[in-house]
């Protein structure tokens, strides 16, 4: 088989448009180019608006990981105005931004990742008739169980932040909803019914027997729920070996707490835990079509090169931290927190350990919430009143599902002078960079088999959707 | 040309039972404000009619529309109504991807020649030829004329497809436009919101799929039996708005009694939604109920209208109270003299709206 080159995309079944360009040779893929085809300028849009403005845009910049955008800009904010926010508003805004990544984790396995298992190519396989009934897009009995179960659970959503997506109820100081004790039962309601769900569908077993996994060999024997069909179809196709990432995660740390995080910050490099400076995150614009130099995203710019010049191929800016690449993620945040289930999967950093990094989070976060929801105090105030000064700057980094999300945001005179996002996709998806490093899912992709004739690589489709991109928050 | 099969054959074949299907025509009445003797006649409708076939497409946008689509209320509704429509071609949910989408996206559009409805998320951008946002190596502006083209009408889901929403905030960089300036030679529904209130999407393509037209539209081209009233009419808190009893800061005393936000800028008294008559979320709440007023996202250019957080005060001529009773008492009167206060509003945003411009330029 000749060299060749190929266009995938676009990719359906992911948030937004992507594009990848393949080169392949004797049926591997040699080489891929991750481009993200849309852009929209909202840090050009926030320019020269009153700096509260950006707690109803930037969430719009997403519709399904809107709250991450949401808690980004609020602490942003609150970071310029120095104010630490209200203990129990606080509260209420970890829980809401964890039942979005939750819902988002859900979404990602049964309607964007699992129904590529149910294609033709797969028929006669011993887990195919399964699956089909389990995943088929827009069909299947999984994705009917896990549709209702994410709606059911956005009731806490819904009932905190008065609508989702698009919240408004997360505010520097706090949040504008202070729950009353009734609602304190309906929410511990609502989380009990979706561990139902969790454990009689995704599980099946209680959570708790997932959680004590610690060794790759002990997942192995899983045999239960939706997780234990999709380790039968992993390991039927070698997907512990498919789309292998560098090892390098990076996690801003999730959920804060006057305790610390619910799951701790760092980074994770040559089998060691790390510490993060934001300090050394650079934008690299080498090969995106964007005007300016790399620099720290207090200093960056939006400015799209309108000619598309040559040495571009992306809308996507290529961040790094310490000038290297960091995959970041569910599997990087379990991974950086010390689960040791997620830390004997950090060197197989494939498919199937990406898949299992998320799992292994839902069980984490939801056992996490139900002791967290008995912790809030209705008779506290949820709001610490905040004034925003004319002249400031901050910061506001958070954990989306999909990984590290930040908010750097300036004003004078009470005008925003620059805002700039780097959102979890932005990392994953980024082009290369001036070095001619490639980004994870471009590195992850090299190797992939592409059979005679397949135009859309199989095993392309299964590695990039195991990232969960998100590219309308990539470029935004 | 193969018969197309019919509403009911869809929904068997999906494995919704007999009895579904009648509950399900039963909601649906009831979803429309339609009498009980209206069961029969959907069901009739449903059973002997073609399936109108729908394709969904996706321009600029954040994709809320869909999100907000697959979670709607009654289990029942989204499962038949995403059967019964089994979107024909839908670039995030459906199975097939790459070449093979575009193919199937190609197919559609042959097979149902004038016969399909185009439901459209998100806009076109159609600064420098279109190559913001592009799909299938295609500017998305030329797929959306493309599948316009021959469909019988068009849905505008949303803030984005129907006024351009938070992208086109000034200075608008992509030129983010708005479907109906694109496409002028098709009816047009607009949904706007942002997103919109799921029960709400699912209403009004129930509406067109069962009775093959457009249900009453407002002068705005929004459905008149979603967007008749404003938020503020069938607000719980409107009697505190009455009484002049106001929230005065986040999670003040009065926050905590359920005082009326409009000093906190809310923007219910100048739109027009359901929020507060079906709410979100399966009906558990909506924006003003967990304590944030209103931002109007479904008015026309409500990212553009100064603070979401200033009072709507900011629209002279009106004083506070005059504004909010004349417009109020005349809403209460009938829907049109609704839509002519309505009207009114939105000419003196378009006012306000070129002296700020006028502003930037001098």
């Amino acid at each position: 088989m000749s060299d060749t080159s190929l266009i995938v995309g676009p990719f359906n079944r992911v948030e937004g448009d992507l594009e990848i360009r393949l080169d392949v040779a004797d049926g591997r893929v040699t080489a891929a180019y991750a481009n993200s085809p849309l852009f929209r300028g909202f840090e050009r849009i926030l320019l020269g608006k009153p700096p509260t403005e950006a707690l109803t845009i930037t969430p719009r910049i997403c519709g399904i990981c809107s709250i991450s955008q949401s808690v980004a800009a609020a602490r942003a904010l609150a970071d310029a105005a120095g104010v630490t926010p209200s203990v129990e508003g606080e509260k209420i805004a970890v829980l809401m931004h964890a039942v979005e990544n939750l819902a988002d984790h859900i979404t990602h396995f049964h309607l964007f990742f699992m129904p590529d298992f149910t294609r033709p190519i797969y028929q006669g396989r011993g887990w195919y008739n399964k699956a089909v009934e389990r995943f088929t897009a827009m069909q299947g009995s999984g994705l009917r169980a896990a549709t209702d179960a994410r709606a059911r659970l956005f009731h806490i959503v819904g009932l905190l932040g008065g609508k989702w997506p698009h919240t408004l109820a997360i505010q520097p100081g706090g949040a504008t909803k202070a729950p009353t004790s009734r609602d304190k039962i309906r929410i511990a309601t609502d989380l009990k019914t979706f561990r139902r769900y969790l454990e009689t569908q995704l599980f099946g077993a209680p959570l708790e027997a997932f959680v004590n996994l610690s060794t790759v060999a002990e997942l192995d024997s899983w045999a239960t729920g939706d997780v234990g069909l999709f380790l039968q179809i992993a390991n039927d196709l070698g997907l512990n070996e498919a789309g292998r990432g560098e090892g390098r995660y990076l996690s801003f740390g999730a959920y804060p707490s006057a305790s610390g995080p619910m799951f701790k910050q760092g980074t994770w490099a040559n089998g060691a835990r790390g510490d993060f400076d934001p300090a050394l995150i650079r934008e690299d614009l080498s090969h995106a079509w964007m005007l300016g130099d790399t620099a720290h995203p207090t200093r960056g710019q939006t400015l799209p090169d309108e000619d598309m010049g040559e040495d571009g191929y992306s809308w996507c800016k290529a961040p790094r931290l310490n000038d290297e690449v960091f995959e970041t993620g569910a599997l990087a945040r379990q991974i950086v927190d010390g689960h040791p289930l997620a830390v004997a999967l950090a060197q197989e950093a494939s498919v199937r350990a990406r898949i299992f990094g998320r799992v292994l989070e839902v069980a984490r976060t939801q056992i996490a919430l139900e002791r967290h929801v008995a912790q809030i105090d209705p008779s506290q105030s949820f709001m610490e009143p905040v004034v925003i000064p004319d002249d400031g700057e901050g910061s506001g980094l958070v954990e989306a599902a999909r990984g590290a999300l930040g908010h750097w945001v300036q004003f004078r005179g009470g005008e925003i002078t620059s805002y700039q996002i780097i959102a979890p996709t932005t990392w994953n998806f980024s082009p290369r960079d001036s070095n001619g490093v490639p980004g994870p899912v471009e590195a992850a992709l090299v190797g992939a088999p592409v059979g005679e004739g397949e135009d859309t690589p199989i095993s392309v489709q299964h590695i990039v959707r195991s990232f969960d991109p998100c590219m309308v928050c990539t470029v935004h | 040309m193969s018969q197309i099969e019919t509403f009911y054959d869809v929904m068997r074949r999906q494995g919704i039972t007999r009895r579904s299907f009648m509950k399900y025509c039963s909601l649906t009445a009831a979803a429309l404000g339609l009498s009980p003797s209206f069961v029969p006649k959907i069901a009739h409708a449903m059973e002997t009619k073609p399936r109108t076939p729908v394709i969904w497409v996706h321009g600029l946008e954040c994709t809320c529309c869909s999100e907000s689509f697959i979670r709607s209320a009654h289990p029942l509704a989204k499962d038949v109504v995403l059967s019964m429509i089994s979107l024909d071609y839908d670039d995030t949910l459906m199975a097939a991807a790459g070449h093979a989408a575009e193919a199937a996206f190609e197919e559609t559009i042959q097979k149902y020649k004038g016969n399909y409805i185009l439901a459209v998320e998100g806009n076109p951008p159609l600064n420098e030829d279109g190559m913001f946002c592009i799909s299938g190596g295609k500017p998305f502006v030329e797929k959306l004329k493309h599948a316009a083209k021959d469909a019988k009408a068009v849905i505008s889901w949303g803030a984005c497809a129907s006024y351009g929403c938070v992208q086109a905030a000034k200075p608008n960089p992509t030129q983010a436009t708005p479907v109906h300036k694109v496409i002028t030679d098709k009816p047009i529904i607009k949904v706007p919101g942002c997103p919109p209130i799921a029960e709400v999407m699912t209403g009004v393509i129930t509406y067109m799929l069962t009775f093959d037209r457009m249900p009453e539209l407002d002068r705005q081209g929004r459905p008149a039996m979603f967007y008749g009233q404003r938020i503020h009419d069938k607000c719980y808190r409107r009697p505190h708005f009455d009484a002049g009893q106001f929230v005065e800061a986040w999670d003040d005393e009065n926050a905590r009694k359920g005082y009326c936000l409009y000093k906190m800028g809310c923007k219910g008294p100048t739109t027009y939604n359901a929020c507060s008559t079906m709410r979100w979320n399966d009906g558990v709440s909506f924006p003003i109920q967990s304590g944030h007023g209103c931002i109007g996202c479904s008015e026309d250019g409500f990212w553009d209208q100064g603070s979401f957080y200033d009072r709507v005060t900011d629209l002279t001529q009106f004083g506070v109270e005059a504004n909010a009773d004349k417009i109020g008492l005349t809403a209460a009167g009938a829907v049109g003299a609704g839509v002519a206060a309505h009207a009114a509003i939105t000419a003196l945003k378009a006012a306000q709206k070129k002296t700020q411009s006028t502003k930037e330029e001098a």
